[in-house]
């Protein structure tokens, strides 16, 4: 649980993501999906309750599991003044990454993520979704267990959305366990699983076809509508 | 002309409105509109209200006084017991007798800004000129010559004892400068508290804004999720921030001295020395208030906060003496206060890591203080 004040941001949350599957925490703006991120990352701790990654407790282990986490945020977090190369190989060097290591991966994090050329470019003369993808590069530059996606894919085109998600499902045949997070329901239909937030709870939980099947609709968006009895969920 | 092309006030007032409506919502922009006017006026109307006052002096009489036959009647006149009541009743200058040469070293070691020898003949030379004699009385003056106006002050109160007390226009004041013995000039007296205050505001301006974009920067939580430990963070600010105050150090003294050729009397290394831990004690300072700063606007405010009081506080603009009695302890824990000691004492004094060994320690310890409140101060995770 986290609570500020009155408001409970996240309240009754029980979910375990399991090992080497892409799972999409789901909800409206302000169902708690980015406190949810946070809490389980490290960087806020709950106010009750408890959160396991990778085994150990956080934020208590967290100088642990740091090393084989990877984390892009939803805002991009990156610093707009300095090249991508200069973001990448600072966030590598956190990680007690060697210069070899590092213009190993960051070679091929460049060419998969197509930023290839753009490495001296300023982060500011970025296009959005090259921020994007650079925020993504340097959550995986350190080649974490487990990588968490806040809205990962907020305010992208259609054809580099289809990209990314091709890219998250062959980083989890290669054993990565992804934790995303989107208020796009329809794309969560890819994901492994899903979970379904509203006001700081879990509503609900499956595989995308059982929870169709089971709420007798055709869309995630509208297992969820259903499951909101269409109400006006942002809190 | 179309009606939206038209200036509108409602327009300007909507802005204003908004404007006012983002700094009422800004408490600690709020409280800085109006403490800081007040803290400013406050200081500066205290530290500048008066001209200088209590300056220490010694005074050392040592006129044996003198009885001469003026026709039939017989005169005795004590002169110097006279200009010492003077003195001891001006309040510009604050009187201890004693010995003479103690008197010097008490100069010589910032104890005294002056020391004055009324000399044995003092009497006798002043009764023997009005006899008629081609002599002149004299009185030896030993100043502290780093502070031109204070000295000024400390010649006119000695000047106006003297005329008082034994009604005679003409005496030798015979001058002498302490450190050194040479006269200095305006520049020379001005850079040392001006090189304290340009590492004042601008270390602590660029230590403010460089730790505060971090916090604007959105960066934060992303780093909150690496390894990398607050601690670890917070010296790898002050570490960065110390190349920029020795840049700034490089660059004063490079103006000051190179190119405006203000003395430098003591060791040029133990001034560099002196600067540069006065650096690091304004970025620690820095990074400890950063961690109170949600915004640059808010950080940027804490510089002038804290700048100008210190050249009030520092004895930058008044002597310490001169400030009222209950503010000068404030002085005490004024970091600037201690750098204008140090920079002056090198720079005009000459002086040496001895001397200036309390005013090292002090700024030490002040390094320290801020170093654990910024420890004890930093955040590790998303503020609740």
């Amino acid at each position: 649980m986290f609570k500020e004040g009155k408001i409970k941001a996240v309240d009754g949350l029980t979910l375990s993501v399991r090992k080497g599957e892409i799972y999409a925490l789901i909800g409206a703006n302000g169902s708690g999906k980015t406190t949810t991120i946070n809490m389980m990352t490290g960087a806020l701790a709950p106010t009750a309750g408890r959160i396991t990654v990778l085994g150990a407790e956080m934020p208590r282990h967290r100088h642990v599991v740091s090393s084989r986490i990877g984390v892009a945020p939803q805002e991009y977090s990156l610093y707009s003044d300095l090249t991508l190369e200069q973001n990448a190989r600072f966030f590598a060097k956190l990680y007690g990454m060697g210069s070899g290591d590092f213009q190993r991966r960051f070679g091929e994090l460049n060419e998969v993520l197509r930023l290839k050329g753009r490495e001296r470019s300023l982060v500011s003369n970025l296009s959005g979704g090259m921020k994007r993808r650079a925020s993504i590069a340097c959550a995986l530059i350190h080649e974490p267990e487990v990588v968490f996606f806040d809205e990962a894919t907020v305010g992208i085109d259609p054809v580099l959305r289809a990209f990314l998600w091709d890219y998250f499902r062959s980083l989890r045949s290669n054993g990565l366990t992804i934790l995303l997070t989107s208020h796009v329901m329809d794309e969560a239909g890819k994901a492994d699983r899903i979970g379904l937030m509203r006001a700081g709870r879990l509503v609900d939980e499956g595989e995308p076809e059982s929870l169709m099947s089971r709420h007798g609709v055709r869309s995630i968006e509208d297992v969820f509508l259903k499951l909101s009895g269409k109400e006006l969920n942002d809190v | 002309m179309s009606r939206t092309g038209r200036f509108s006030l409602r327009r300007s007032s909507a802005v204003a409105g908004r404007v006012l409506a983002q700094i009422r919502r800004d408490r600690r922009t709020l409280a800085m509109l109006i403490l800081m006017p007040a803290v400013v006026m406050l200081i500066f109307g205290f530290a500048l209200g008066g001209q200088a006052s209590n300056v220490p002096i010694l005074v050392d009489n040592q006129d044996a006084g003198y009885a001469a036959a003026f026709g039939t009647t017989a005169v005795s006149l004590h002169a110097g017991s006279q200009v010492l009541t003077a003195l001891q009743t001006d309040n510009v200058v604050s009187v201890t007798t004693g010995n003479f040469t103690a008197g010097k070293a008490g100069v010589d070691s910032g104890t005294y800004f002056a020391a004055v020898l009324i000399p044995s003949n003092f009497s006798q030379t002043i009764l023997m000129r009005a006899q008629g004699r081609n002599v002149t009385a004299s009185i030896l003056l030993y100043i502290d010559g780093t502070k031109p106006s204070i000295a000024a002050s400390v010649l006119g109160a000695l000047q106006g004892s003297v005329q008082n007390a034994s009604g005679i226009k003409e005496f030798n004041l015979v001058q002498q400068y302490a450190y050194g013995g040479v006269k200095l000039s305006g520049l020379d007296v001005s850079i040392p508290s001006v090189t304290a205050f340009v590492l004042t505001f601008l270390v602590l301006l660029i230590s403010l804004l460089t730790v505060s974009r971090e916090t604007t920067s959105g960066t934060l939580p992303r780093l909150y999720t690496t390894p990398l430990t607050a601690l670890e963070r917070l010296l790898g600010y002050i570490l960065s921030l110390l190349v920029v105050g020795i840049m700034m150090v490089i660059v004063v003294f490079a103006v000051g001295v190179g190119l405006f050729g203000a003395a430098v009397r003591g060791d040029p290394a133990l001034l560099v020395t002196a600067a540069v831990l006065y650096g690091l004690v304004q970025v620690l300072l820095a990074v400890f208030l950063s961690n109170f700063a949600r915004n640059e606007f808010q950080a940027v405010q804490l510089a002038p906060l804290i700048a100008l009081p210190s050249m009030a506080l520092s004895g930058m603009l008044v002597p310490i003496y001169s400030l009222p009695g209950w503010i000068q302890p404030v002085s005490r824990i004024v970091p600037m206060y201690y750098a204008n000691q140090l920079f002056e004492g090198i720079m005009l004094k000459g002086y040496g890591a001895s001397e200036l060994a309390f005013d090292f320690l002090a700024l030490v310890a002040m390094a320290a203080l801020f170093l654990v409140l910024a420890m004890s101060t930093v955040k590790d995770r998303i503020d609740a």
